[in-house]
């Protein structure tokens, strides 16, 4: 089922938590809401949910005005960051809960009920933990049966609320490729909220990022990575450095090296960053053109698959940092305090932008 | 591998601390106590048995046990309405109101009782109003019972609080999201988890009103086999110099308030291993 959110505003106080949300979640997609804390993504889920009420604007499941339905009619899933799992039920319960409380005409009978809880509990891998507390579980357990509790009711949407973010790293990264695989199987329209970009540009099918109750791009992993629309959001995606410098001539001037082939209009010697990640930020013993900047090597991190250098541009002190392959790196066998030349393979120009 | 009783600590003086707590114990708790056994002793099971199956102590018993376990009740749910309000809401006054609750507890019972008797007397400010309805609060079990819920109401909203406070709104939430009505969410997820501490809460209420002297022999008259309480029948017969027969009494009560202790540690065991 899809998604509308038009329009939506929300207001704590003084401080504007959603600032006319416009968004189209179409069905089957699993979609990511990115940001910082305090972005608004987590409240943009709750009212999609039912659990907010919006000051302005409307929410749409499948062409129809849900606005003003309590969370109840609109048949929604929710998964809670901290799972929610009632205390005092054992997991079976926990997950036969959603069906339990139906009204009695629509209430499965016992048999079936308890046949549709061991499926989930074999759909999300916990077979033979029906009799256990959720106290008896560990983390990444515990969401697998609040994420069972929610699909117990069929519903035609599934949100969850930084679903990941109270276990640790390596549960968190299996979980979130099983989620994935898990949601290829049902097909299902699903909403998470995450401030972990890796995530987001790992399980979901489009990543909305959001900043200060807006949004800022909306797009595939590879296009908010590759085709930041922000100075935000190219900062919010990975690693990026920012270089400041100077329209000069209707040419852009970073630390006196010229950038040719980029002109920002005429407004001359007006201040500009450029951003360039740090993967795209090539090293060399000697300049290679005229965007060339000579630096000085500061700290090598060799662990992992690629080596990350930290350097100082020499003309403005502006710290760098660039991203090279193992193999590179053994080529150049740099040593710390040698002077190298940084030249960026593509660089990106916002006006003067302020972070 | 040495079993030894001592812990490694930073912090030393095992050996003292639990001497002195022993001791302490002893003489504040369990000697006084050991000697209404000991002095119900000196009664033979036949003395013991007429004493406390006299018709006057058994219509005491009757009226302690009854008028203690309503106002209990009373209290359990009120002071779930009264500890509900307290956590979910904001209101002017919320402070004033909370510290209100403490206030049977910090005041002697007796001005408690001389208050209640005031304003529940066919002349007083409640009382009138209730005998033109025909109903007599004072000097009557209707005046215990008000007096018992009186004395009895902190305990059951200081120990439902705490536990109300740290009820995770998530869990309502999800309960909603699934599909509960308002009052599924309460019957099915909000009191099963306040059952422990409304049970706790019921039996500590239940246990001090059984023993509740002061408050309530002002507003019930002392009438025999009316409105004579459990403690004041201790007192009757100790102005007797019915010693041993005051020590019988006192025993039962003993026995019956063991019976509680066991029974909140129950509860309290019972409810850890759930969640543990």
């Amino acid at each position: 089922m899809s998604i509308q959110v038009q329009h939506i505003t929300k207001q704590f106080g003084d401080f504007a938590a959603l600032d006319g949300i416009n968004l189209e979640i179409p069905t089957g997609e699993l979609v990511a809401l990115l940001g910082p804390s305090g972005s608004g993504k987590t409240t943009l889920l709750r009212i999609i949910a039912g659990l907010e009420t919006a000051d302005g604007g409307n929410i749409l499941f499948h062409g129809s005005d849900a606005t003003t339905q309590s969370v109840r009619e609109r048949n929604i899933g929710f998964v809670f960051q901290h799972y929610a799992l009632f205390r005092h039920m054992t997991v079976f319960e926990n997950i036969a809960f959603g069906l339990r409380v139906r009204p009695r005409k629509l209430r499965p009978p016992k048999q079936e009920i308890a046949d549709r809880v061991h499926e989930l509990l074999r759909l999300v891998q916990l077979e033979g933990l029906a009799k256990r507390y959720p106290a008896q579980l560990s983390g990444g357990q515990r969401q697998r049966v609040a994420l069972a509790r929610a699909l117990a009711v069929e519903p035609t949407v599934l949100l969850l609320d930084e679903p990941f973010g109270a276990l640790d790293a390596q549960v968190r990264v299996e979980l979130r490729r099983w989620l994935r695989r898990l949601h290829d199987e049902l097909k299902i329209t699903g909403v998470f909220v995450t401030h972990d970009q890796e995530e987001a540009l790992e399980v979901a099918d489009r990543v909305v990022v959001m900043n200060r109750g807006r949004i800022e791009q909306v797009g595939t992993p590879t296009e908010v990575y590759d085709q930041p629309a922000s100075p935000f959001v190219y900062n919010f995606l990975g690693n990026v450095n920012l270089f400041h410098g100077r329209v000069h001539d209707g040419k852009i001037e970073i630390d006196s090296a010229a950038h040719a082939g980029v002109t920002v209009g005429d407004r001359d010697t007006a201040a500009t960053v450029g951003y360039v990640r740090a993967h795209d930020l090539d090293v060399d013993r000697v300049a290679k053109d005229v965007s060339s900047m000579a630096a000085v090597v500061r700290h090598i991190h060799a662990v992992g698959s690629s080596v990350r250098i930290d350097l100082t541009l020499q003309v403005s002190n502006e710290p760098a940092e660039a991203q090279i392959s193992r193999e590179r790196h053994e080529e150049l066998s740099l040593s710390v305090g040698e002077q190298v030349f940084v030249t960026p393979r593509r660089v990106k120009f916002f006006g003067d932008y302020q972070i | 591998m040495k079993w030894s009783f001592k812990q490694h600590s930073v912090i030393p003086g095992f050996s003292l601390a639990l001497g002195f707590t022993v001791l302490y114990l002893s003489l504040v708790v369990l000697i006084p106590l050991s000697t209404i056994f000991i002095k119900t002793a000196g009664l033979s099971w036949v003395q013991f048995w007429e004493t406390i199956s006299s018709p006057r102590v058994l219509a005491s018993f009757r009226l302690s046990f009854g008028a203690s376990f309503i106002a209990a009740l009373v209290n359990t749910l009120f002071g779930l309405l009264v500890a509900w309000v307290l956590v979910r809401y904001r209101f002017p006054g919320k402070g004033l109101v909370d510290a209100l609750v403490d206030l049977p507890f910090a005041l002697p019972t007796a001005v408690g009782g001389i208050a209640l008797t005031t304003i529940y007397a066919e002349n007083g400010l409640l009382g009138s109003l209730l005998a033109r309805v025909g109903i007599k609060a004072a000097f009557t079990p209707l005046g215990i019972v008000i007096a018992l819920t009186f004395i009895g109401l902190p305990f059951v909203v200081r120990t439902v609080q705490p536990v109300l406070q740290e009820l995770d709104a998530e869990m309502e939430e999800a309960s909603a999201c699934l599909g509960a009505t308002r009052l599924q969410t309460f019957c099915r997820v909000i009191l099963p988890t306040l059952l422990p501490a409304l049970l706790t809460g019921f039996a500590l209420a239940f246990a001090r009103a059984l023993g509740e002297y002061g408050s309530v022999v002002f507003i019930s008259g002392n009438m025999p086999m009316k409105t004579e309480i459990l403690p004041l029948m201790i007192m009757t017969k100790l102005e007797q110099f019915d010693f041993a027969g005051a020590t019988a009494i006192a025993v039962v009560m003993l026995v019956a308030s063991f019976v509680f202790l066991l029974l909140i540690n129950l509860l309290q065991w019972w409810s850890a291993r759930r969640e543990a």
